[in-house]
């Protein structure tokens, strides 16, 4: 058996379908907990600017809490944490919730940014038209708005995927798991460790060439 | 009775106030053109007209209805009432066509067959061919989205239509064709309150001018009177500036 701080290709190209099904396992958490966090932001992004006393309070505290306190505080929380309060959840449960509330808080900031991109005229318009405030929203303004913040939404979805690593704390068979898994079984680190680096990159890589797509596609002035 | 009447009307933004006590009426089928300095409170008033910036004070009552009161339905008022602005506004997202049709289908409930014949005959009636339907605002010239803008008002077959200063962001060779279509309108009898800088339109095809500076409308009458005999010294001293 090669030493801990070998490369060891044959267990390398033996790990290679674990790791694989660590890395969708990772995807998978990820993919959820955008499209949950991509709701919660927009609604709590909406509450931050619409003209109320109460909303625009709630979701800035939100987004403060959630941003001034660690993710892997959060997950612990909701999974240690919840079960005191008599509100049992499994572990998968548990990670999608903490890291949809999470991305959420971050991404209620990008959909306010985005939503403040879109020139007040374009809502004036619209409700001079007859529209109401939230037809508006919702065909004139958030359509516009997901355009200017796809990079920034691209970015989120980015850190989502590496941030989903700590999920291992709570027993999720996700990437980085497995790949500690691995090195204890095997006592040998570089070689699942570098393995796991890979496939984060092999997913990282090409999100990141797409929000460099965008990106070039906004300051183009392309048509949608 | 007149179609519109604006009574003491006052807009204040925070310390400044922009409208500081305007009366006009407008009868169907007139054109009234207001002319005056920036900052005077022109635009401010139109933007109150149909409500987008609610008044501080006053009445706007359109069709007998007072627009300030509490319960009225003002999404289903403002589609009697076009507005264009002087930054065409387009849903930059959508193209001429869908820039017509989005309103008609969700405002106006109308199938969306339909609602894209009724945008094809408003963008020919303002001069644009079937063509540009497919177009997006940003391959469009100032001009062309101005027009599509118009037609998009248009559209939803308003009763007063208000022009805020419509050709002010435009190339100079590209504001005929946009006062032209305007022109076209009020032959039409299509009642109108037009914002401008463009004294020629104002004198020829407006039916009334008003002078507004202060927040205040200074002087109004027949265009011949305000061009050729401006009674106030302000309205001179603007008028010899412009003219």
């Amino acid at each position: 058996m090669a030493g801990i701080g070998q490369f060891d290709f044959n267990l390398f190209i033996k790990i290679l379908p674990d790791l694989a099904r660590g890395a969708i396992v990772t995807l998978k958490f990820s993919s959820l907990s955008i499209i949950f966090g991509l709701i919660i932001g927009t609604i709590f992004g909406v509450c931050r600017i619409v003209k109320n006393l109460i909303l625009p309070k709630i979701a800035t505290a939100y987004v403060e809490l959630i941003r001034g306190t660690p993710l892997l505080v959060q997950i612990m929380i909701v999974y240690y944490g919840l079960p005191a309060a008599g509100i049992n959840l499994p572990p998968e449960v548990a990670g999608v919730l903490a890291l949809s509330i999470n991305s959420g808080a971050y991404i209620a900031e990008i959909i306010r940014a985005g939503i403040q991109s879109v020139p007040k005229g374009q809502m004036d318009a619209a409700r001079s038209l007859g529209m109401t405030y939230f037809q508006a929203m919702r065909y004139v303004v958030l359509p516009q708005a997901f355009r200017n913040i796809l990079p920034a939404l691209g970015n989120e979805f980015i850190a989502l995927i590496k941030d989903s690593s700590l999920l291992s704390v709570i027993a999720i068979a996700e990437l980085t798991r497995t790949g500690m898994q691995i090195y204890a079984v095997t006592f040998n680190a570089w070689t699942p460790l570098l393995g796991v680096a890979m496939f984060y990159l092999m997913m990282t890589l090409p999100l990141s060439k797409l929000v460099d797509h965008f990106q070039r596609r906004i300051g183009g002035h392309e048509s949608p | 009775m007149s179609l519109l009447k604006i009574v003491n009307l006052h807009k204040r933004f925070g310390d400044l106030y922009v409208l500081r006590g305007v009366n006009m009426e407008v009868e169907k089928g007139e054109v009234v053109v207001i002319i005056g300095p920036s900052g005077g409170g022109k635009s401010t008033l139109l933007k109150c007209i149909n409500m987008l910036e609610p008044p501080t004070e006053g009445k706007i009552i359109l069709d007998g209805i007072d627009l300030t009161a509490k319960g009225v339905d003002l999404n289903k008022i403002r589609q009697r009432i076009g507005i264009v602005f002087q930054q065409f506004n387009l849903f930059s997202h959508l193209t001429a066509l869908e820039n017509i049709t989005l309103p008609l289908r969700i405002v106006k409930k109308i199938p969306k067959e339909e609602a894209e014949k009724i945008a094809i005959k408003y963008l020919k009636k303002v001069g644009l061919e079937e063509e540009f339907a497919s177009y997006y605002p940003h391959q469009l010239s100032g001009g062309q989205q101005q027009r599509v803008a118009i037609a998009r008002a248009l559209a939803m077959n308003p009763e007063l239509m208000l022009f805020d200063e419509v050709t002010s962001a435009l190339d100079p060779e590209r504001v005929k064709e946009v006062l032209n279509v305007m022109e076209e309108l009020a032959r039409e009898g299509m009642t109108m309150i037009v914002v401008t800088h463009e004294m020629g339109f104002a004198r020829e095809v407006g039916d009334r001018v008003i002078f507004m500076d202060g927040g205040v409308i200074v002087e109004e009458g027949k265009p011949e009177e305000i061009f050729t005999s401006p009674k106030h010294p302000r309205t001179r001293q603007f008028l010899s500036m412009i003219l």
